[in-house]
């Protein structure tokens, strides 16, 4: 037998993924897909067309103004928005599992570019690499010559941002694989994101301090070394005639991307070896003592109604991801504190704490997108023993709902407290209007979130980054909903400050919600037909391996 | 004694599109049989149990479960039935304690009992000495274990169990084997799928096989087995298919393999693959 070609595989793999693609045509949910797919990427596309605009003009300004070394602007947006987007919008994200091909006899070399060819597939990849073909296109309507020494060193820092996303997914799975470094990182990324969320504001805050200048010229000497600063660096030695340091800032960012590479390396390596994070193979007996351990009860709700909020509860407790993107808006309160925000809206608009308590309130909605629009994602296999349980499926989603109720809830409770910690004490007009909002909103975004988790449900693998944790449908129809929320509720507001009466917000919002509780009640009655008319969507999407 | 049969179906049909999974199904199943439904892969066994256990709806036919319809009276039926499906049914991230709690309340217990029975099924499994493990940190035989104590937590008059020794290792199936003969000792009736014909052997007073969706023999084994012999006694020949043989094999018994490979033609001339080392 012949030992088969790279590159024989890796046209078997594209002709899998297109086997794949084609494939999922067949079914209505697949087409569906599809035309989400299209609208997402005609969304992109703008983006990519704006963005692409955007660097080129930038780049040009910045290289026939004679101040080529501000390129580390550009370089940094691109680098920021490449490495940050995949990461914090898994939902756009597509980068599927490439462990599967390792039964195969695949070279390590085909399957390390296999690795990266899926990575390549990913919008914030094809995103950067359309800003910094604007950016080389600037570069060349500046100073044309620049062009040629330009294009190696956007060719090499577009290849440092693939390999070091790519290093980065490899590492996260990895330590998401097993429960213990999983909840350590978890902890380390919302330190992070939180961290990053601070910059901005932090910058702002001491800009403003003399004393504080020295500092700043360290940071901006200290990125002249980092990717983005070495790409600027490179490009704007050479055009000051500084080729010499011009080639080390060029060799310096092809060492940076080497040792990104030999990292990425060294994960896709084990996992090439066949490496086992399976926990239930590395775990050792160890014995416990247990006591009896009775489940919750809710006052008011039946045995079923409480089983289940109680299974949600202990699901989302051990749920890194989950619970930080529940914090993000308590702390976006924190971020807009520190920022310029407050005194401009306090000048020139409403007092900050009445501007603050309802966009933390429309936030937490938001924030709940990813829990409320796929209800079912995280059972998994458990779906079918909802199917086989006499349970009804009105209570499931009932008890589902009443989690989410809880979280809204208690977002809001945190907001105001924190608001008025921060800002000031919201009025009471506006916190009572907020309130009749979140009565509107609530019901309707979780209508919303319950029929797309029984018509358009994705499974969902806590163990892995950067795959999507919803369809694309969901994602497309969840914008649409919330954006007819967002502007309902801004509406009603202005409407309210337009008569400086915010009694009026109530009263509105009020009638809306029993359009809204109305709405809920009929489809939660409905949920028991619907999830049997889908019962075989459902299985077949929740149980697949 | 209560003749009717705890599962009957009457022209059970599934199709998929073009496909005929299942064709006209009558299944009877008396109370207290452990019965054991056979069937070559793809022949519709897993559709079949699906549909008895309302995770599939069929496309045409009825079942009944004790007496009562499935179509019309779901969540009567499921109530005094336990599953194990195909993929087990679990949710990974909740403990084996907290996930057999959580499936007896669901099926109706009250909290204490839940709780109660919880303790003495991980107990009886041995799955009680890592309690703060998740389901998902599991192996393939504890999961198992685990699904099969949450189909009978609440105290089933009817198991149906799809494939149940699948994946178990030899300690783990004699755990799962005996809690099964206790169930059928005090008259629940149980409903298996299962590729392990020795299993099946061991376990089942009574066997149904189903071959391209058709269901082509049910009974008790001796019935089965008679019938086999009958055919072959018809057609001239011994058990074995061959005369001469015919008074030493009467004296041995037609294992359920034989009689399975007979029913479903499994002596069919295999192709050879000369390439094939």
């Amino acid at each position: 037998m012949t030992t088969p070609a790279p590159r024989a595989q890796l046209a078997a793999v594209a002709w899998l993924r297109w086997r794949m693609f084609a494939n999922s045509l067949r079914s209505t949910r697949g087409k569906m897909e599809v035309v989400s797919r299209v609208i997402m990427t005609i969304f992109f596309g703008g983006a990519g067309f704006g963005g692409t605009m955007g660097c080129a003009f930038g780049a040009w300004y910045f290289v026939s103004q004679g101040k080529p070394e501000m390129l580390a602007l550009v370089f940094w947006a691109v680098f920021l928005f490449w490495q940050l987007f995949p990461v914090m919008s898994t939902a756009f994200t597509n980068n599927p599992d490439s462990g599967d091909l390792l039964r195969f006899p695949l070279g390590y070399r085909a399957y390390f570019l296999i690795r990266l060819a899926y990575g390549s597939f990913d919008p914030a990849t094809a995103l950067g690499c359309l800003w910094l073909t604007g950016t080389l296109v600037g570069i060349a309507a500046a100073s044309p010559l620049l062009l040629l020494w330009a294009l190696p060193v956007v060719l090499l820092f577009a290849a440092f941002n693939l390999l070091f996303l790519q290093m980065v997914f490899a590492w996260l799975e990895r330590w998401l694989a097993q429960r213990r470094t999983r909840e350590i990182m978890g902890v380390l990324f919302i330190l992070v994101m939180l961290s990053i969320q601070l910059v901005g504001p932090a910058v702002q805050h001491f800009e403003r301090q003399p004393a504080t200048q020295k500092t700043l010229d360290l940071v901006v000497s200290a990125q002249a070394f980092l990717p983005p600063g070495l790409a600027a660096g490179a490009i704007a030695l050479v055009a000051k005639g500084q080729f010499a340091l011009g080639a080390s800032s060029f060799l310096l960012l092809g060492g940076i991307a080497a040792l990104m590479g030999s990292l990425l390396h060294l994960r896709l390596r084990a996992q090439y070896r066949g490496e086992n994070l399976n926990e239930a193979a590395s775990a050792g007996v160890k014995k416990e003592a247990h006591g009896l351990r009775l489940g919750w009860s809710l006052p008011g709700f039946s045995q079923i109604v409480a089983a289940v909020f109680e299974k949600e509860v202990r699901y989302l407790l051990r749920s890194g991801a989950m619970l930080l993107s529940l914090i993000v808006p308590l702390f976006m309160l924190v971020v807009f504190r520190l920022g310029p925000a407050r005194s401009m809206w306090h000048t020139h608009f409403m007092r900050a704490p009445d501007v603050a308590f309802p966009a933390a309130a429309a936030y937490s909605l938001l924030a709940l997108t990813n829990i409320v629009y796929n209800s079912f994602g995280g059972d998994a296999g458990g779906i079918q023993f909802f199917f086989a349980s006499p349970a009804r499926f009105r209570q499931i989603v009932l008890a589902k709902n009443l989690m989410h109720a809880a979280i809204v809830l208690a977002h809001a409770t945190l907001a105001w407290l924190l608001i008025t910690v921060l800002y000031g004490r919201p009025s009471f007009d506006v916190t009572l209007a907020t309130l009749a909002g979140l009565l509107f909103a609530a019901p309707l975004n979780f209508t919303a979130g319950n029929l797309l988790s029984l018509y358009s449900p994705k499974r969902v693998d806590v163990s892995t980054i950067g795959r999507q944790r919803a369809s694309q449908v969901t994602v497309l129809l969840s914008l649409v909903v919330e954006l007819v929320i967002v502007v309902v509720g801004v509406a009603v507001f202005m409407l309210a400050h337009l008569y400086n009466n915010f009694w009026i917000a109530t009263l509105l919002f009020l009638v809306l919600a029993c359009l809204s509780l109305s709405v809920y009640s009929v489809v939660l009655k409905r949920a028991d037909t619907i999830a049997i008319e889908r019962r075989e969507a459902l299985v077949s999407e929740l149980c697949r391996a | 004694m209560n003749s009717a049969p705890t599962i009957s179906t009457r022209g059970l049909t599934r199709r998929f599109g073009e496909l005929l999974a299942v064709d006209s199904v009558n299944l009877q199943v008396a109370p207290g049989q452990f019965f054991g439904f056979l069937g070559p892969n793809g022949a519709g066994k897993s559709t079949t149990i699906k549909m008895l256990t309302g995770l599939l709806a069929p496309s045409s036919g009825q079942i009944e479960i004790l007496g009562l319809d499935l179509n019309t009276d779901p969540v009567n039926v499921k109530r005094q039935i336990g599953v194990v499906p195909e993929g087990m049914a679990l949710f990974g991230r909740l403990t084996g304690s907290e996930f057999l709690n959580f499936a007896g309340r669901m099926y109706g217990l009250d909290r204490t009992t839940a709780a109660q029975r919880a303790a003495e099924l991980l107990d009886f499994m041995q799955l009680a000495d890592q309690p703060k493990k998740l389901v998902t940190d599991y192996s393939h035989g504890m999961q198992k274990k685990l699904a099969m104590a949450a189909a009978v937590i609440h105290g089933p008059k009817v198991l149906f169990l799809d494939e149940p020794f699948e994946g178990v290792d030899a300690i783990a199936a004699g755990t799962l084997k005996s809690m099964l003969q206790g169930m059928i000792a005090r008259g629940a009736t149980i409903f298996l799928t299962s590729h392990v014909l020795e299993i099946v052997e061991r376990l089942c007073s009574h066997v149904a096989i189903i071959h391209h969706g058709r269901l082509v023999a049910q009974g008790s084994l001796e019935e089965l087995r008679a019938g086999v012999e009958a055919q072959a006694l018809a057609a001239g020949a011994g058990p074995s298919g061959d005369g001469a043989s015919r008074e030493s094999e009467s004296a041995e018994k037609l294992t359920l393999e034989e009689i399975f490979l007979r029913i479903v033609g499994g002596s069919r001339q295999e192709q050879e693959l000369s390439w094939l080392g």
